[in-house]
């Protein structure tokens, strides 16, 4: 019955998240530019663009430059959640892949990481006047949620042990669309719904900041307006203005 | 030279150009500014009054944006509430108002937004902050974003580049479409689509003017220095704030420029029907009012043959020419392509400098220790020059050029970090002014620690509004108004024109063939 | 909207004091306008006021701060007519309080 229910969760949650993100993504890219409105300096070609886009994307290069406290927060959630998800690729791999295999313990320790960058942020969401200020009910809610889905993960390995080999031949199964049965620890039963309804709200929530980025005009355009005229979709349909200057006017 | 003369009480200042005041929560709320008549409204193609069903226009207005324009979409989205910029507002350092940190800022119009538009908002308003649009918000809308000078510092800040410009001028759009406009900004483009300019000054008057300056020109230097109107088949139109030619010390700026195309030998034009450099259909974020606008240049560029367009020293007029004059009266297929279109008075000057064909003698400065100011709009919203960061360079390099002593103020206030003046994006407004002195706290500071620590005596920029906004706000942190000059005000100093009249001691060198 | 009261006559003005017909100018309001701005008019403030009347009779618009010097230096000699001794007639600027005493519109723009 928990093995039905959570399948279904899962499957739910994997076409939410593809299909709402999916459409987010084409909206966005849908939406015209009205104006080159990058933030300058910026670079003057496109190449120069993915360099910047690489720099913010891997060193998260503006959050350095502007807040070092919440630069290292992020990048230790960011980048610890990172190495945790590629960890998790050998519960859907079989044969697992060796660099899978070889990053195992790593992924381990990624975990504090990624604990400590939410405590952290956490932290600063509670006691820092200012951001307490600028944070709703969903702002404390969405890093809680991580922070539960990081302590039933670990729960799993320190408090109750999970059959990890049975886990996986339910994944796998629910990859070729049969279900299997799922080990009912509850830690594992609150770390798989925790995760599916992180899925789950992905496209509704300011989760959509990591596509999102790609699309921030402010950093994705080439600054080149000069040499290169830029008119946007939407603009074309505009009516034209007249040529020459009207004799009533003065001048 | 004696550091800058201040009479000031150091209270007026911070310690240090980023301290972080304690939040006070309405602090800023009744700093308001005038409201627009409905001629100024209606000029501008506004209901002139706020209208009956005001809320399902522009609840329908902001769902047309979000649609029209991906920035406004996408920053709507993306903001994490991470705080990081929290602090990078000068109007918020100045006022500790916490609505005027850039988030709080952009979620005025972000809880409506969610509320109307989104999943979240629509069923569970109170966990994602959103709000009903109801006349207290709309009133508190017009405060807060009519307290933003759209100047950019902290999209800079943001990890996803969110642009509170882009969301203030959104919010000005919608408070326009219901009817509730800004007097300063609706009045002043008003008058442009009248006149031609900002001020009012029709060719008349103006011709009078420029008449009257080529008198002191000639006073001061022996030398007939023409600044020409409407002269059909010039190579070179020039277009400039219309402030130039009025107020201190922009005049200065024009003199110069008139200085450097007379040494240059080419042949220029101001025009009187394009006599406004100046856009303020950007701070109202209407695209139509700007195209309008920046269509009078094409108009006249057109009419007047000219091969070259010039632009003046004005900070968010170069970012409309540098970034959007392409795209809003583009294409410029009739003028040279050999030259950038447009190019900036400033770019113009380095190369005369550069080639050597401007006869410099920096000495002539020698009485000034210079600081200089980067305006926001050109430093985060234009380029100069063919490198990246040439906005940043290319004044330098004219200002290094002409004068002897120059220090940067502190890195973190200077260049794509600079602090807006306090009066830019349409606050330069007398009913703003208690605002204008807070915002320009942080840059005072900047300047206060340059003149203690290197005895800096004047500062330069290349912005109108900076120019007006300094003037008029240093005397209230205890420095002369003239402690801020025109970059090319500079360059009239140490220029040296073929047949001046030499200073004293100088020997009559320049006599020879042009 | 708002009026000065001179002697008994209601002349309107705007929220920043600038009259909003401009026929309405008599030297009379001048003195009501200056009294309201804590200012007290003498010879050389009112040099100022009649040029800058004149000027707008031919130009419909304000004098150059530059200009207005020029010409107050020409009439009143070189210790009135310079920017600093402008301010001290007129704190809050020769361009904004003279042109609202002279009963000119206010200047708009950058200024
Ligand atoms: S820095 Fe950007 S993401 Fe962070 S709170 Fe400010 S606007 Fe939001
Ligand atoms: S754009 Fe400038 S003025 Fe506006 S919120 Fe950002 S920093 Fe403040």
């Amino acid at each position: 019955m928990i093995s039905t229910v959570y399948a279904v969760l899962f499957y739910v949650a994997t076409v939410l998240l593809i299909v709402g993100t999916g459409m987010k993504v084409l909206k966005y890219a849908r939406t015209p530019i009205l104006l080159k409105i990058p933030v300058s300096p910026a670079p003057r070609t496109k190449r120069g663009v993915v360099l910047r886009m690489l720099r913010e994307v891997l060193f998260f290069e503006s959050l350095f430059k502007s807040n070092k406290w919440i630069w290292i927060f992020a990048y230790l959630f960011h980048y610890g959640m990172a190495l945790v998800l590629l960890r998790h690729l050998r519960y859907f791999t079989d044969p697992v892949w060796w660099w899978v295999a070889l990053i195992q313990p790593f992924g381990i320790l990624a975990g504090f990481a990624m604990f400590a960058g939410l405590g952290g942020l956490m932290a600063r969401r509670i006691f820092q006047p200012r951001i307490r200020y600028i944070s709703n009910p969903s702002d404390y809610l969405m890093l809680a949620l991580l922070m539960l889905i990081v302590f039933s993960g670990y729960s799993m390995k320190f408090l109750a042990h999970t059959d990890i080999i049975a886990l996986k031949a339910y994944m796998l199964g629910l990859m070729r669309f049969q279900i299997g049965d799922l080990p009912t620890t509850l830690p594992l039963l609150v770390h798989l719904a925790s995760v599916a309804t992180l899925m789950i709200i992905f496209p509704i929530s300011k989760l959509m900041h990591a596509p999102g980025l790609f699309f921030a005009p402010s950093r994705t355009m080439v600054d080149n307006a000069r040499d290169k005229r830029f008119v946007s979709k939407w603009a074309r349909n505009l009516p034209p203005l007249p040529e020459g200057i009207p004799t009533s006017e003065e001048g | 030279m004696a550091p800058l003369d201040k009479k000031a009480d150091d209270d007026k200042f911070m310690d240090n150009p980023f301290v972080i005041p304690p939040l006070e929560c309405g602090a800023s709320l009744d700093t308001d500014t005038f409201k627009a008549y409905p001629e100024h409204n209606e000029a501008l193609g506004f209901p002139g009054e706020l209208l009956d069903n005001w809320k399902e226009v522009a609840i329908a207005k902001m769902g047309e944006l979000a649609k029209r324009n991906r920035a406004f979409q996408v920053y709507l989205d993306t903001c994490v509430k991470c705080g990081a910029c929290t602090d990078k507002c000068q109007y918020f350092l100045g006022t500790a108002d916490p609505k005027n940190m850039p988030v709080a800022r952009q979620d005025l119009l972000r809880s409506v937004y969610r509320r109307y538009y989104t999943f979240a908002g629509k069923y569970f308003p109170w966990l994602v902050g959103a709000r009903d649009l109801t006349k207290e918000v709309l009133d508190e809308w017009y405060t807060y974003y009519h307290q933003c000078s759209q100047c950019r510092r902290c999209s800079v800040a943001c990890p996803y580049g969110i642009d509170t410009a882009e969301i203030s001028m959104a919010a000005r759009e919608i408070l326009d479409s219901v009817g509730v406009g800004q007097k300063y900004c609706n009045e002043i483009i008003a008058k442009l689509k009248k006149t031609g300019n900002n001020l009012g000054l029709n060719p008349k008057a103006l011709a009078a003017t420029l008449e009257d300056l080529e008198e002191d020109l000639e006073d001061e230097t022996g030398v007939a220095v023409k600044i020409p109107l409407d002269v059909k088949g010039a190579d070179i139109l020039l277009i400039t704030p219309s402030a130039d030619f009025f107020a201190e010390p922009h005049i200065d700026g024009l003199l110069g420029y008139a200085k450097v195309f007379h040494s240059a030998g080419v042949s220029w034009t101001l025009s009187s029907y394009a006599s406004e450099a100046a856009n303020f259909g950007m701070f109202i974020g209407s695209y139509e009012n700007m195209r309008e606008v920046s269509w009078r240049i094409r108009q006249a560029a057109k009419d007047l043959g000219v091969k070259r367009i010039i632009f003046g020293e004005c900070g968010h007029a170069w970012r409309v020419a540098y970034s959007f004059l392409n795209t809003l009266a583009g294409p410029f297929d009739f003028l040279d392509q050999n030259y950038p279109i447009p190019q900036h008075i400033l770019e113009f000057t380095l190369d005369e400098i550069e080639s050597g064909r401007l006869k410099i003698d920096k000495s002539r400065n020698d009485e000034f220790v210079m600081t200089y100011h980067d305006s926001c709009n050109v430093a985060r919203g234009s380029a100069m020059g063919d490198k990246e960061g040439g906005q940043f360079d290319v004044p330098r390099a004219v200002i290094k050029a002409v004068c002897n002593n120059f220090h940067d103020m502190e890195r973190d206030t200077i260049r794509e970090n600079t602090f807006c003046c306090g009066g830019g994006g349409g606050l330069l407004t007398d009913d703003l002014m208690d605002l204008r002195i807070k915002g320009a706290k942080p840059r005072m500071t900047a300047l206060k620690q340059v003149s203690d620590n290197h005895g800096v005596n004047k500062m330069a920029a290349i912005c109108a509004i900076c120019k007006t906004q300094f003037a008029k706000v240093m005397p209230k942190y205890g420095f002369e108004m003239d402690t801020i000059m025109s970059v090319h005000q500079l360059v009239a100093n140490a220029v040296i024109l073929d047949g001046q009249e030499s200073d004293e001691a100088e020997e009559p060198t320049a006599e020879e063939t042009p | 909207m708002a009026a000065y009261d001179v002697n008994g006559t209601a002349v309107e003005h705007d929220e920043e004091g600038y009259i909003t017909n401009l026929s309405d100018w008599t030297p009379e309001l001048a003195d009501v306008i200056a009294k309201a701005e804590e200012i007290e008019m003498d010879d050389e403030r009112w040099a100022v006021v009649n040029f800058l009347r004149e000027y707008y009779e031919e130009y419909q618009i304000a004098p150059a701060v530059r200009v207005l010097i020029k010409a107050i230096k020409k009439s009143m000699g070189p210790e009135v007519g310079n920017n600093k001794y402008m301010y001290e007639l007129f704190p809050y600027g020769p361009a904004k309080q003279a042109c609202k005493i002279a009963g000119l519109p206010k200047p708009t723009g950058c200024v």
